[in-house]
């Protein structure tokens, strides 16, 4: 049974973030947000409120998640108009929640959803809205959110002068991390003439097919791009994979090639990847796929360019034929 | 059907990319500005629609008047009407700003069945103006949308969200965003209407013509803002190494064995 | 070398085509070629961006342009890749003989569509047994009533399969020999017509040459072209027109050849230095410029002889054709000799180029045939 809480008496100024539940299932980009929230929290000395909007509690696939989490509050809304995801009645919701307890910053992960929902907040409550935020810090008693531009090799970070301070967090920018306290789990109770409508009505929703690869959470990763010059070559990556416990990834023109299959694609389409070390064959560096791979920790490229861009964001370059050197590899390591 | 209003973006040609170092926005007057890519999908879908239904499509772009040759190109691919949102207030607009002078300029152009935009702009790459400017309309919104037909008069959405495809209903007017990978084949502009557009200049509309609050334009109206820029130089970081395949080879098993990828 | 000032339409119009070029064609070009697979998405760009109807009246929804522009499309697109040029070229060899030679109704009735590019057009003239000699062909057609039935087949046609119209060439009155034949508009949904085999070609591979069969092909009497009788004329006047643009075609394969091979030879370097430095390959692309500059000259000038109304363009035409299709295969073939190697490697483009090229000398007239045209046109300059 849920703590019920009025609308009007929630606390106010904490750091609060959308949790994202689809279908009964929390997205864990809401989770992954988290943890910077958690130490802004800290530093700041405010509470990290999860937030999610749901139309039944037992439906909920991964409650045991939430118990995990870093959060120190989770205020649910439940009302059967909230089974579908509908970003206006959504945006309305949490409109009057953070009218209501006035928030000192609200944060999304950067999901589909997220990017959807977030700005329509911003623009009905007439506040600034950051995107694709992959750090946060606090600088002189103030969030300052620093996000690539992906267009060009620039670093912007900026601040809201509008509170609540709000911004989409990046998806894969932080690992989830796991609180020590289960949280307090409040459900809000909304006023009686709150209307429960949206324009909107879900007809249809048809699942993607392709399941997850383990890409996303790999710790070794060996990539392809079009440096393999053919399919044989870049199939031969599997093989070094298995070896050293790795997964295979790909950049966007190979999978495009149908060289491998589009759930290993890497980059701003594709997934967005962590590992301890990356090693990329013949890949040149295209903006889009580093942008999913430039997290890595230790990242070596193999490539006859030697001002390619992956030559030079990474730790080891080695400048050669990806095809021989990925061979005489394979020849060693199978003695 | 009411007509449709597509909005489009300037963009600086990659490489081209200018900070003023004061305020910490894109230089956009001095720039080469190309149409942001993602909008011709959003101009494709209104061709599209306009061949189905017979609408009338109207093109509007928020930008400084070096926008006014893109406005031409988005008339000879499937545009009406060409209209040029300029202002010196206007500069430095975050997506707020953006979203604010944007939604009366459709306001002004009422009624309207649908207005649409590229998923994202590929400088600022927020993909935020859509939804910002229907909420400020009062509208319903979606992004990622891939299909888009009418139905009994009611919109009829194909959109895309992180686990599937969700076919949505929803009465006009809507505010859609299109997915970069909606179409297979996007048509090329009008050689006819290219040469029509030639002596054609577009309407502009100034802050005036507008009816807005200054205070809500501009750096002013701009809730978030850049305090620093650095860049993200592409000087190598690490350690580069020529040598024939089989030097490099084993390099790479000694690198494997230091990280404990393998064992000796 | 010399920059050709154009009008501020013509202009639009070589940037418009030079834009579908770079987008549609450019990075899919060698891949067509490798997989000799025909992409309709091109044809569609070229479509809805208005090309197809260049040369078409500005009553039936066309540009009402002449040679010259054609030209200048056709140069652009064949810079890009040859095969879909050949598809796009091949169209106007069939909306052509409507221009001249069709009644209002039937300008009416296809023009405007082809205009749109909703219509693909081709040219149905070959068969087996008539080749170069274009009058021994043996499709009959045979007027019963209001209708003409077609019996026969015609082979190597460009667009087979993909047009929609196809202008077809058939003998009426056999007996008449060359005065026998008459030119007939088929649609490809009459009954009695089918599309045979696709050929596996040398070049120009993204372009469908196919079979055509007409068994008991039925086709309303509308649909003949001028009248009877009139067929050989419709074919020859169609001919003089197109052989232009195979010299556009032949300029736009020769220039990307000569780009190519010698940007790669300033940046090979062999025995210290890069190749152009050395006499034997520096002279051989003076030798290409000098060639492209003048086949370049003869092009745009006859277009305008052309275009200015001229009923004796027949010699011209031919002089055009010969000399530019000649020059490409010279200079795509040294291109590939000025990159070596890897002139050599499919990799390249530059080997597609001098495939490309080849057909150009045999299509549309093989050269020799047009040598034959331009030495009895020339007597009649100098009884």
């Amino acid at each position: 049974m849920l703590e019920k809480v009025e609308l009007e008496n929630l606390s106010k100024g904490n750091i609060v973030a959308y949790g994202e539940i689809y279908r009964g299932e929390l997205n864990t980009s809401s989770l992954e947000i988290l943890s910077p929230l958690k130490e802004i929290g800290k530093t700041l000395n405010k509470k990290l409120v999860l937030v999610c909007l749901i139309d039944s509690l037992k439906d909920i696939k991964n409650l045991e998640e939430i118990r995990k989490s870093l959060a120190d509050e989770v205020w649910f809304v439940i009302n059967e108009e909230l089974k579908d995801f509908r970003e206006d009645l959504y945006a309305e919701v949490l409109v009057k929640i953070i009218e209501s307890s006035q928030p000192y910053g609200f944060f999304f992960p950067a999901t589909k959803i997220g990017m959807s929902l977030a700005p329509r907040i911003a623009g009905a409550l007439n506040i600034g809205l950051c995107a694709h935020v992959n750090s946060l810090e606090v600088k002189d008693n103030q969030i300052v959110m620093a996000r690539p531009t992906y267009g060009e090799n620039i670093i912007a970070k900026l601040i809201s002068k509008s509170t609540p301070v709000m911004a989409t967090i990046s998806l894969g920018a932080f690992s989830i991390k796991y609180g020590i306290e289960e949280p307090l789990m409040k459900e809000i109770v909304f006023p009686k003439d709150f209307v429960w409508k949206s324009k909107l009505k879900i007809r249809n929703f048809t699942p993607f097919k392709k399941k997850p690869t383990k890409l996303s959470t790999a710790k070794v990763i060996v990539a392809g791009g079009r440096g393999l010059k053919n399919k044989e070559n870049f199939q031969k990556l599997f093989e070094l994979a298995e070896i050293l416990g790795a997964e295979v990834g790909a950049t966007r023109p190979v999978c495009y090639e149908g060289w491998v299959e589009e759930e290993r694609m890497i980059g701003i389409s594709g997934v967005i990847v962590r590992p301890k070390v990356y090693i990329g064959f013949g890949i040149s560096g295209a903006l889009q796929h580093t942008v999913g791979m430039e997290n890595s920790e230790y990242i070596i490229a193999i490539n006859t360019d030697k001002e390619a861009p992956l030559v030079k964001m990474a730790n080891l370059a080695l400048i050669g034929d990806a095809e021989k050197i990925l061979d005489l590899l394979l020849k060693k390591l199978s003695k | 059907m009411e007509k449709i209003i597509v909005c489009i973006k300037g963009v600086p040609k990659p490489g081209t990319i200018k900070v003023d170092p004061e305020t910490h926005t894109l230089k956009r007057e001095s720039l080469e500005l190309i149409l942001n890519p993602n909008d011709r999908a959003a101009l494709e879908m209104a061709g599209r629609l306009k061949n189905t239904y017979n609408t009338e499509v109207i093109v509007i772009s928020m930008g400084p008047p070096n926008v006014v040759p893109l406005l031409k190109h988005a008339y000879a691919l499937s545009a009406d009407q060409m209209i040029l949102l300029s202002d010196k207030a206007f500069a430095g607009s975050d997506t707020l700003a953006t979203s604010y002078v944007l939604a009366k300029a459709i306001k002004k152009l009422s009624p309207f069945s649908l207005v649409l935009m590229g998923l994202k702009s590929i400088d600022g790459e927020t993909a935020q103006v859509p939804p910002e400017t229907a909420s400020l309309l009062g509208i319903p919104s979606l992004t990622n949308v891939k299909n888009l037909f009418m139905e009994n008069n009611k919109w009829i959405a194909i959109r895309e969200i992180d686990y599937g495809e969700e076919e949505v209903e929803v009465e006009p007017p809507l505010v859609v965003s299109i997915s970069p990978t909606a179409f297979d084949y996007i048509r090329p502009p009008s050689l006819k209407k290219l040469i029509e557009v030639k002596s054609k200049e577009p309407l502009v509309w100034q802050a005036k013509d507008l009816d807005l609050d200054p205070q809500k334009l501009g750096l002013q109206g701009s809730p978030t803002q850049v305090v620093e820029v650095s860049e993200k130089k592409m000087e190598a970081k690490g350690i580069i190494l020529e040598g024939n395949p089989e030097e490099l080879a084993e390099k790479l098993l000694e690198i494997f064995k230091e990280k404990g990828l393998i064992r000796l | 070398m010399i920059k050709y000032s154009l009008s501020e339409e013509q202009k639009i119009l070589v940037d418009l085509v030079t834009q579908i070029g770079e987008e549609y064609i450019k990075p899919y070009a060698l891949k067509w070629d490798e997989e000799e697979v025909f992409d309709e998405k091109p044809i569609r760009a070229l479509a809805d961006a208005d090309l197809f109807g260049i040369i078409i009246p500005k009553e039936y929804g066309g540009l009402g342009w002449g040679s010259f522009e054609m030209c200048l499309a056709v140069e652009k697109l064949s810079y890009y890749c040859a095969g879909v040029t050949t598809t796009y070229a091949a169209a106007f060899l069939g909306s052509y003989p409507i221009i001249l030679f069709g009644n209002e109704e039937q300008k009416k009735k296809y023009l405007p569509e082809i205009a749109r590019g909703k219509k693909v057009c081709a040219f149905a003239l070959t068969e087996p047994q008539a080749g170069s000699d274009a009058f021994a062909i043996k499709t009959i057609a045979k007027k019963e009533g209001d209708f003409y039935i077609l019996n026969g087949m015609k082979h190597f046609i460009t667009n087979g399969g993909i047009a929609d119209i196809y202008i077809v060439v058939a003998m009426t009155d056999p007996a008449k020999g060359a005065r026998g034949a008459s030119a007939f508009i088929v649609e490809k949904n009459d009954p009695g017509f089918s599309v045979g085999k696709k050929e596996k070609k040398l070049g120009l591979r993204a372009s469908v040459t196919t079979e055509l069969f007409f068994n008991d092909c039925k086709i309303p009497k509308d649909r003949l072209l001028g009248k009877e009788g009139m067929g050989f004329i419709v074919a020859l006047r169609t001919l003089d027109f197109g052989r232009c643009g195979v010299g556009a075609q032949a300029l736009g394969i020769a220039q990307a050849a000569m780009e190519i091979s010698l940007k790669h030879a300033n940046s090979r370097i062999q025995f210290g230095q890069p190749i152009y430095n050395f006499q034997a390959v520096s002279h051989t692309f003076a030798e290409m410029a000098i060639k492209l500059e003048a086949a370049r000259a003869l092009v745009y000038n006859a277009t305008k002889y052309i275009d200015s109304g001229a009923k004796d363009i027949t010699g011209i035409s031919s002089i055009v054709k010969c000399f530019t299709s000649d020059v490409a295969m010279w200079i795509t073939e040294r291109a590939i000799q000025m990159m070596g190697g890897f002139g050599y490697m499919r990799d390249y483009p530059v080997q597609k180029y001098f495939r490309d090229a080849k057909c150009l000398q045999i299509y549309e007239g093989t050269n020799e045939i047009q040598r034959n045209i331009i030495a009895r046109e020339l007597i009649k300059y100098y009884k």
